[in-house]
């Protein structure tokens, strides 16, 4: 899994790309954590590149959002396409984040 | 010592090295020693024949100076008979080392009425004896050593002879003519000679062969032998008869450069007596005589082969000395090293508490058994540590092991699970991953009419997601016997576990309520994979998903409760995400196309043939690669009403 941070004006952005399983899910956690402990308040996490995510990669956003939603902040997403999109359907995901087409999109 | 070991290489190496200078010492010793030799041997052989060619000539010329004055003297015709004889006896008395002295004079020179006049003095028994020569058996005149003399009219030494006239041995002659006037003319008047015995030159000469290893011998002007160790050869033979004897052409060679009168040194081999030898000659050039020294070469080198046989001697000893140094030092090196091989050869077999070489000495051995000793205490340590941390590891992979198995003991086992219900057929399976993982299903009658099923899977895997799946298993049942409305299930389950959430975990769940006399179907989905629905009559299709949000992640969720009718035949396939992500070894999804696929093959089989089929078809796909998720499935096949069955039983009877 390869995770890239770009920090914007109007918040971070997030990319993440490769397999987001149970081995990896615990460092997207992280990395999203020390965005959210250095004061962000929007995070865009795009998963344009992402081509696969587990249920334990769904935890980690969950409690990411978790996370951001106690400090006030919120969490957008990205570029969902092909498993990851349907995944983010079928468990209902999509209905309880803000979803844009891209990034830009998303600010 | 092992043929490829150290100590044997060290040694061979070293010791060839070794022999290979000694050997070349030994024969630079044996050369230069040999031309040392040669050289020493040369100078003295010239030297013993030069000094021994003086030493003859020494006597003979004061043998001739005698004979010259005398010569002299008898120029005076006035000499009286008695002053002729006082003359002999002087010379004889004055000169030991001549033998006898003739003064002969020419037919009537002396008295006019003799013919022979010759007065002859010579030692016998200690004393001189006188003795007239000459006579008809005796005619002086025509003897060599007379009538040479006056023929050449000049001094001569004769050809050596055996006396038998007066000394009874080997002799020469030294004769002087002498001459007196007569009519004022000077004519010869006689010859006066010196006798000389060779005897004494003969013993001389075997003197200095005594001494010496080799022998001398002397040669005539006609090279006759004089003198040589082998008497048979003196006076007998002379050097050309003898290499004519012998067939050999190089002393015949020899023989005429020592008559000729040269002087040398020649190499000869095969010589009788000494066999290879060296030999030095040179002349007497007066009486043109000449003198061979020969040395034998084996007894001049004889002290060459001494010596070298003590020095390789010496070397061969030091050379043991060397080999024995070396064997012990090499063993000694590598002694600790063979030693250290058998420790860790031991080691390596898995004891470590073999016994290690003690590091005595401070060299490259002894840093080498530190070292080795470090590195079986590290060992040691490690293997401790790693003893332990197994332990634990098993320890806590048995726990998990139970936890497994009281997890799957929780899930309904038995089937046929109600065998005397006719209205519908329901089978499940569940393939645990390696690790422990968080799918459930189960089914239960809430009441009599009403049957409830269900398939769950939890986020995660591990002890937590075991544990959640069994908070989830044991709610659903509490819940659902109270609330038969799927939709209100799910929202009063997740409301509970959504309750101190913290660690965000969830669970799809997809739940269905049947009423079994009317086949009506109520079923309700928390973001569940689609199940699939087998028509008894046609293609299998997807339960249109709801896309509502997983239980357990948000507080106050509320769940939709959809309605569809089974008929008699119907299947409803429920599964797990274990099932179409199932992999192959090149990382390929077992996909819902191909779940689909399959299952429409399953038309009119029951419920535990489809999910045995599946099963097959999923193991098939994978070929044996690790499955990383359970893989879960559940079939519920309605069969019909027990009034329409019965029905169709009676009317079957009728």
């Amino acid at each position: 899994m390869e995770i890239t941070i770009e920090k914007r004006d109007a918040g971070t952005l997030v990319r993440v790309g490769g397999r987001m399983d149970a081995v990896a899910a615990p460092d997207f956690e992280k990395e999203c954590a020390g965005v959210v402990e250095s004061g962000e308040k929007l995070v865009v996490v795009d998963l344009a590149q992402l081509e696969y995510i587990s249920s334990a990669g769904l935890r980690s956003i969950l409690a990411t959002a978790k996370k951001i939603k106690a400090t006030g902040g919120a969490m957008k997403f990205s570029g969902l396409a092909g498993m990851v999109e349907e995944v983010f359907q079928v468990s209902g995901l999509g209905t309880l984040f803000e979803v844009a087409a891209t990034p830009d999109e998303a600010f | 010592m092992k043929v490829h070991g150290i100590a044997f290489r060290l040694a061979s190496l070293t010791l060839l090295v070794s022999s290979l200078i000694l050997a070349s010492i030994v024969g630079y010793n044996y050369t230069v020693s040999r031309s040392i030799i040669m050289d020493q041997a040369e100078d003295r052989g010239t030297l013993l024949a030069r000094a021994t060619s003086s030493r003859i000539s020494n006597v003979l010329t004061s043998v001739r100076k005698v004979a010259d004055a005398v010569s002299f003297s008898l120029e005076d015709g006035s000499l009286s008979e008695k002053r002729l004889n006082d003359l002999g006896n002087h010379i004889i008395s004055d000169n030991p080392e001549i033998f006898g002295t003739a003064i002969a004079f020419e037919p009537y020179a002396f008295k006019a009425d003799q013919e022979y006049y010759a007065p002859y003095h010579y030692r016998s028994q200690n004393r001189i004896a006188f003795t007239r020569l000459g006579g008809p058996d005796y005619q002086y005149f025509y003897m060599d050593w007379y009538q040479l003399p006056r023929e050449l009219d000049r001094p001569v030494w004769t050809e050596p002879y055996f006396d038998e006239g007066g000394g009874h041995q080997l002799m020469s002659t030294y004769s002087v003519p002498f001459h007196r006037k007569r009519f004022d003319e000077k004519t010869l008047a006689g010859v006066v000679t010196a006798d000389i015995s060779l005897g004494w030159i003969k013993t001389m000469l075997s003197d200095l062969s005594e001494r010496e290893a080799g022998y001398v011998f002397m040669l005539s002007r006609y090279g006759t032998f004089l003198a040589h160790p082998d008497a048979d050869l003196v006076q007998n033979e002379t050097i050309f008869s003898w290499a004519e004897t012998l067939g050999r052409a190089d002393i015949r060679e020899l023989g005429r450069r020592m008559v000729a009168g040269e002087s040398g040194i020649e190499e000869v081999d095969g010589l009788p007596l000494t066999g290879d030898s060296f030999l030095y000659f040179t002349s007497l050039p007066d009486q043109q005589w000449s003198i061979g020294v020969v040395f034998p070469k084996e007894a001049m080198f004889a002290d060459v082969f001494r010596l070298n046989r003590e020095v390789a001697t010496l070397g061969i000893l030091g050379f043991i000395a060397l080999a024995l140094l070396i064997i012990y030092l090499a063993t000694r090196i590598t002694r600790p090293l063979c030693n250290l091989t058998s420790s860790a050869n031991e080691m390596a077999s898995g004891n470590l508490d073999a016994d290690v070489p003690v590091a005595a000495s401070r060299d490259e051995v002894g840093e080498l058994t530190a070292s080795f000793l470090t590195m079986r205490e590290s060992l040691k340590g490690y293997i401790a540590n790693l003893t332990e941390t197994t332990a634990a590891k098993e320890r806590i992979e048995s726990e998990l092991r139970i936890a497994h198995d009281i997890q799957m003991g929780i899930l309904p086992k038995l089937f046929p699970a109600f065998p005397e219900r006719k209205e519908f057929d329901v089978y499940a399976s569940i393939e645990p991953a390696k690790e422990v993982g968080g799918d459930l299903y189960d089914f239960f009658f809430l009441d009599d009419d009403h049957f409830c099923f269900l398939v769950g899977d939890v986020s995660g895997k591990g002890v937590p997601a075991a544990f959640f799946m069994a908070v989830t298993k044991t709610l659903l049942k509490v819940v659902a016997e109270r609330d038969f409305d799927p939709g209100v299930v799910l929202a009063k389950v997740n409301d509970d576990l959504a309750e101190d959430n913290e660690a965000c975990m969830f669970v799809t769940l997809f739940l269905a309520v049947i009423d079994i006399d009317s086949g009506e179907t109520r079923y309700a989905s928390a973001g569940h994979n689609p199940p699939l629905l087998l028509p008894a009559d046609g293609p299998c299709e997807w339960v249109p998903p709801l896309n509502e949000l997983v239980a357990g992640v948000m507080e106050g969720t509320s769940y939709t409760t959809k309605t569809m009718r089974m008929n008699p035949g119907d299947t409803l396939f429920i599964y797990t995400d274990g099932v179409t992500e199932a992999m192959d070894k090149d990382n390929n999804l077992y996909s819902e196309d191909r779940l689909m696929e399959e299952v429409n093959q399953c038309g009119g089989r029951s419920a535990e043939s489809i999910i045995r089929t599946v099963a097959a078809s999923i193991k098939a796909f994978t070929g044996g690669a690790e499955q990383s998720d359970d893989i879960t499935m559940l079939a519920m096949q309605y069969l019909g009403s027990r009034k329409t069955n019965k029905e169709k039983h009676d009317g079957n009877n009728d």
